[in-house]
């Protein structure tokens, strides 16, 4: 076969910048053992605590009503997103030693919501966020086919894994996982929950637990939940490789999604696995507007309202691990130094091991080159942490048409910046835009949460 | 719906024609106020395709209550699914506090009371059953053991139920804060196999302490402190599977015996749903409530605890537990 017979890269409606970081044929842009869909899947990310989701605004809707649920839900799926998810904090977060009170924080539990939600939707995909090194295998296995099969085949896991005792103050098992085996533990959780979902006869005994059981429970629609897993380090991708079906990624960025697709694609192959029942999502941010000006003016906006000068100043306290509190928000980045070597893990897993001496430093001299307060810096930074699309809604889909193209990403897991309203924009302005350009589903593919995504049966 | 009010006072003046000596207990002791009348549903995979149905007819049906037991499918995620298919029914899984993580499970009942608006309820069980532990690598426990690990549950969960104040979500954009620390407390709970530091990840929901209680069916296994001291009431468990016949009598002598805890819930178990679960059920209703037997079916917006009688649990503030008395501490003056 030659690649004469399919459109050439130039063809396929490539931005230059798209087009240059592909390196293979038309079929294979990036990797020669990958094939782009050219289709994107959009995800709702309500993760319930954090530093982007807006409270200060009169438009800012209740945490943990379930109309708020309910409303943004209802208008993802009439944007035909393939899932809702929502994120998982087993321990209120704390900053300084007393709960952290200038973000949003408090949020129901998340597989509790979503087997209500399940109810209150047709076909978009539910997923929860859920831990294993806090839970029993067998137990979040039955809670996660009980959501499985009451959704008629639209749950999801996403799989994440904890080793700090700060967490473990609230479980029985306490902080008992060193780190080095945090991805040991949940792959055997995982194998122990899979065989569950199979109705096989379990007897486990691992280095962490032992179990003995049947599972008992009909297959769902769909086989057995979607899982789902954030694999950012090497350990962590090659956990993802071997056992997710999608995975979210930090990436963002064009080139940084291609290296990422590259480097998946490699361990997807090395674990014996086809490269397509692998999808990435990368977790993003979106800020709309009609023209590329009022865009630039609404990301201002919307940067100075998450992140506040008391918040500008928690965050860096964070990084510091002292009181910076008689330092101007308005003011230079703090010449002291921090009192701790690493950061706390107190403020969640976007937080965590980080050198604190090279990073103050490093953060105090790019602050000074750019000439930025200690507020324009941390709001910067709020930004950075994420994937962000930002621009017009012509812009936007551009871009992300380049994406799907390329095959750098099979979609977008994306965090409102506003409850309850925070996706309207996307689903009345972007997916249409999305949609004429041929990237985007004008319909839900089928019944379950493996269709809406691509993903093959089991 | 014969009555709308919500007080749970006025709940027996405003109905039918009680029997006399039943409105004079639910109103000389509200702690005697007439049970309310639930279902059992068994959450079993082969009812899920005529649950909604199922459930909406029931809660038509006058029934005041639903207790989702266990039948492979896990009662907490199906009294969830079911509490935006319903308005007024309260919705109470019947699940176990022993061979569980105590956080999740406080949290899982209080978010079913924030999605339910507050009909959320908790039908304790204590498991004896050694497959049940062998599946959370645990060794099956004695029943003195079962019984105090059920108590140290309950307590463990209600003082993380009780770990925000009503009012700790401030959204003060003056000062840039969103909760108040210091109207947080920690739950500082320590049994005898586990320990549980807090405060809850969830607002406080809209019951405060979703009702706990316990079925005469587990009574035993809970034990007296659980079932009978800290539990909020007891509900007196009618196996119908072989016909209804003696139902009215053994409600009338149930509620006469005055030394238990109080009944808080007539509970009609072994229905057969396949058949006519609402033609038995709705005859039932009826009888009951015309001899003052049961409380009025609930009115929309009546929380579980209003429909039982119980009065709204004020936040008690433990000064020792205060979330931020890191802060506190760090100003006083070296």
């Amino acid at each position: 076969m030659t690649t004469a017979q399919f459109p050439t890269l130039a063809d396929s409606g490539l931005s230059a910048e798209a087009a240059a970081l592909a390196t293979g044929t038309a079929e294979h842009p990036i990797h020669s053992d990958h094939t782009p869909t050219g289709q994107l899947a959009f995800g709702a990310f309500f993760q319930g605590v954090n530093s982007s989701t807006i409270w200060r605004l009169p438009s800012s809707g209740d945490q943990v009503a379930w109309e708020s649920f309910e409303s943004l839900v209802r208008t993802a799926e009439r944007g035909k997103f393939a899932a809702f998810f929502l994120g998982e904090g087993l321990r209120l977060r704390e900053h300084r030693k007393v709960p952290f009170e200038l973000d949003v924080a408090g949020r129901p539990d998340a597989q509790t919501l979503l087997a209500a939600l399940a109810a209150a939707t047709d076909r978009i995909g539910l997923v929860a966020t859920q831990n294993t090194t806090y839970n029993d295998p067998v137990d979040l296995a039955r809670r996660l086919q009980t959501l499985d099969l009451l959704s008629g085949g639209r749950a999801g896991w996403n799989i994440v894994t904890t080793d700090n005792a700060w967490t473990g103050e609230n479980f029985r098992r306490g902080g008992y996982l060193d780190h080095a085996d945090r991805y040991l533990h949940a792959e055997a959780f995982v194998e122990v929950a899979e065989q569950y979902w199979r109705g096989e006869s379990i007897s486990h005994d691992g280095a962490h637990y032992s179990v003995r059981t049947q599972g008992d429970l009909p297959a769902s629609a769909q086989g057995r939940p979607v899982l789902f897993q954030a694999g950012a380090s090497p350990a962590g991708q090659d956990f993802a490789a071997r056992t997710a079906d999608v995975i979210f990624s930090p990436h963002g960025g064009l080139e940084a999604a291609v290296d990422f697709r590259r480097s998946i694609t490699e361990r997807v192959v090395a674990a014996g696995r086809d490269p397509g029942s692998v999808k990435i999502l990368p977790g993003a941010e979106i800020i709309l507007a009609p023209t590329e000006a009022e865009a630039e003016e609404k990301v201002r906006w919307v940067r100075d309202l998450q992140v506040g000068p008391e918040q500008a100043i928690a965050l860096l306290e964070q990084y510091w691990g002292r009181d910076l509190s008689g330092f101007d928000p308005e003011g230079p980045l703090p010449d002291v130094a921090p009192e701790v070597s690493e950061s706390g893990v107190t403020r969640g897993a976007g937080f965590q091991f980080a050198k604190a001496e090279e990073l103050t430093r490093t953060w105090r001299e790019e602050a000074a080159q750019k000439g930025q307060s200690i507020l324009e810096f941390a709001r910067e930074k709020s930004g950075a942490r994420r994937g962000t699309f930002t621009g017009s809604y012509d812009t936007v889909a551009e871009r992300l048409a380049d994406f799907a193209r390329l095959g750098a990403i099979d979609g977008l897991n994306i965090t409102p910046w506003l409850i309850p309203s925070g996706l309207d924009d996307i689903v009345d302005h972007l997916v249409p835009r999305l949609q004429e350009r041929g990237v985007y589903p004008a319909e839900y593919a089928g019944a379950t949460l493996r269709e809406n995504l691509g993903l093959d049966p089991l | 719906m014969s009555t709308t009010t919500s007080s749970p006072s006025s709940v027996a003046h405003g109905h039918g024609a009680p029997a006399p000596d039943a409105t004079t207990a639910a109103t000389s002791d509200p702690g005697r106020a007439l049970p309310v009348l639930a279902v059992d549903l068994v959450a079993d995979p082969e009812l899920l395709e005529g649950l909604a149905d199922l459930a909406r007819g029931l809660e038509a049906a006058g029934v005041g209550a639903l207790t989702i037991s266990d039948g492979g499918l896990h009662p907490i995620h199906v009294a969830s699914h079911l509490a935006p298919l319903t308005r007024d029914v309260a919705l109470l899984p019947r699940t176990d506090a022993v061979y569980v993580e105590p956080f999740h499970l406080a949290t899982q009942l209080m978010s079913l009371d924030h999605i339910s608006h507050g009909r959320a309820g908790w039908l304790l069980t204590a498991e004896t059953d050694p497959a049940v532990a062998a599946a959370v690598g645990r060794t099956t426990l004695g029943l003195e053991a079962t019984a105090r690990e059920a108590a140290d549950v309950l307590e463990a969960s209600r003082l993380i139920w009780d770990s925000w104040a009503p009012d700790a979500v401030v959204r003060d954009t003056g000062r840039g804060v969103y909760v108040d620390a210091s109207r947080l407390q920690y739950a500082d709970f320590t049994g005898e196999t586990f320990s549980v530091r807090g405060p809850a990840i969830t607002p406080r929901s809209p019951q405060g302490l979703v009702p706990v209680l316990v079925a005469d069916t587990d009574r035993a296994a809970a034990g007296e402190r659980a079932a009978v001291e800290l539990a909020d009431g007891r509900a007196l468990d009618l196996d119908v599977s072989t016909g209804s016949g003696a139902v009215l009598e053994t409600v009338d002598a149930a509620r006469a015996d005055e030394d238990g805890p109080p009944v808080h819930l007539v509970r009609l178990v072994g229905l057969d749903l396949e058949a006519d679960p609402l033609g038995t059920v709705t005859e039932l209703a009826t009888a009951l409530r015309e001899q003052g037997l049961v409380a009025p079916a609930p009115t929309t917006g009546q929380s579980l605890r209003e429909q039982l009688g119980l009065p709204l649990p004020p936040y008690s503030n433990d000064p020792a537990r205060r979330s931020d008395r890191a802060r506190l501490t760090s100003k006083d003056p070296a």
